[in-house]
């Protein structure tokens, strides 16, 4: 759990320095202004909550193959840091919205989708706080997880299959960035501090999760 | 993407979406800190080691 102190704090302070990179060090954008330095944050908390969810993902399968409780713990975890970040990108989203778009939300795919994954993820949470049963909770939850992971491909590949008002990815598209090489380097350092951020938040919740663990499987046989 | 000169009057958005990321990201991480804090506390009082 140090190690997960020692990252968190670690990915506050690279935060930290993404904030003032893109602010004081990177040049305002021609048509947005400055609204459009939001993506240093709207993006890299998207592409975080995409790998949590991602990993949960695959942790759940494994765990359905392997049956390890560890990698439930892990998935619950990666849960519920996942929720705090497309929380983020839901709170950030509509903010840039409003003076681009002129409207806070828009009921279209990307938008849409990305709602319903925090609804899932909120519902899984939700799963595991309703059951007492440890091997019962780790299967359902298990199965959601994979459930929720498969929205996150659709969710990206929305803005190709839809008529959509949200841009298509400017980073990573087959045509390569579509922006200055100043804004690229900005956008890939705050994705790097936000993903150290996220390995740091994780690590720590997966500690706790461990402590619980070993609380109930010790309490059991007294229940 | 061109450069702008002249910034327009939309930074307020900026800076109100950088305080919420930044608060909720700070708050989460104590608030996770402190429960870690409290369970390791729950277990040293029940008499077990910490980690």
């Amino acid at each position: 759990m140090r190690t997960g102190r020692v990252l968190t704090v670690a990915g506050l302070l690279a935060v930290a320095a993404a904030y003032v990179r893109a602010i004081m060090f990177t040049g305002i954008e021609a048509v947005q202004g400055p609204a459009q330095k939001i993506m240093y944050v709207h993006v890299p908390s998207a592409w975080c909550a995409f790998l949590a969810f991602v990993l949960v993902g695959v942790c759940s399968g494994l765990y359905l193959w392997l049956g390890d409780r560890r990698l439930d713990t892990f998935s619950e975890a990666s849960v519920e840091v996942g929720v705090v970040l497309i929380g983020l990108v839901l709170i950030t989203g509509p903010i840039w919205g409003k003076p681009i778009w002129g409207t806070w939300w828009q009921w279209e795919p990307r938008l849409t989708s990305t709602l319903f994954l925090f609804f899932l993820f909120v519902g899984y949470l939700t799963l595991r706080r309703a059951m007492f049963d440890p091997a019962e909770r780790a299967r359902y939850s298990a199965v959601v997880g994979i459930l929720g992971a498969m929205l996150v491909p659709f969710i990206h590949l929305s803005v190709y299959m839809f008529r959509t008002i949200h841009p298509r990815p400017v980073v990573l598209n087959p045509e390569g960035p579509t922006m200055p090489g100043s804004f690229v380097a900005t956008l890939l350092f705050s994705v790097g501090a936000f993903t150290l951020l996220y390995l740091g938040l994780v690590t720590m919740r997966y500690g706790l999760g461990r402590l619980r663990a070993l609380r109930e499987a010790r309490d059991a046989p007294a229940a | 993407m061109l450069l702008l000169r002249e910034p327009l009057d939309n930074g307020h958005f900026m800076l109100a979406a950088y305080l919420i990321v930044a608060v909720v990201l700070v708050g989460y991480s104590v608030m996770l800190m402190l429960r870690v804090r409290a369970e390791v506390l729950r277990e040293r009082g029940t008499g077990n080691r910490e980690e």
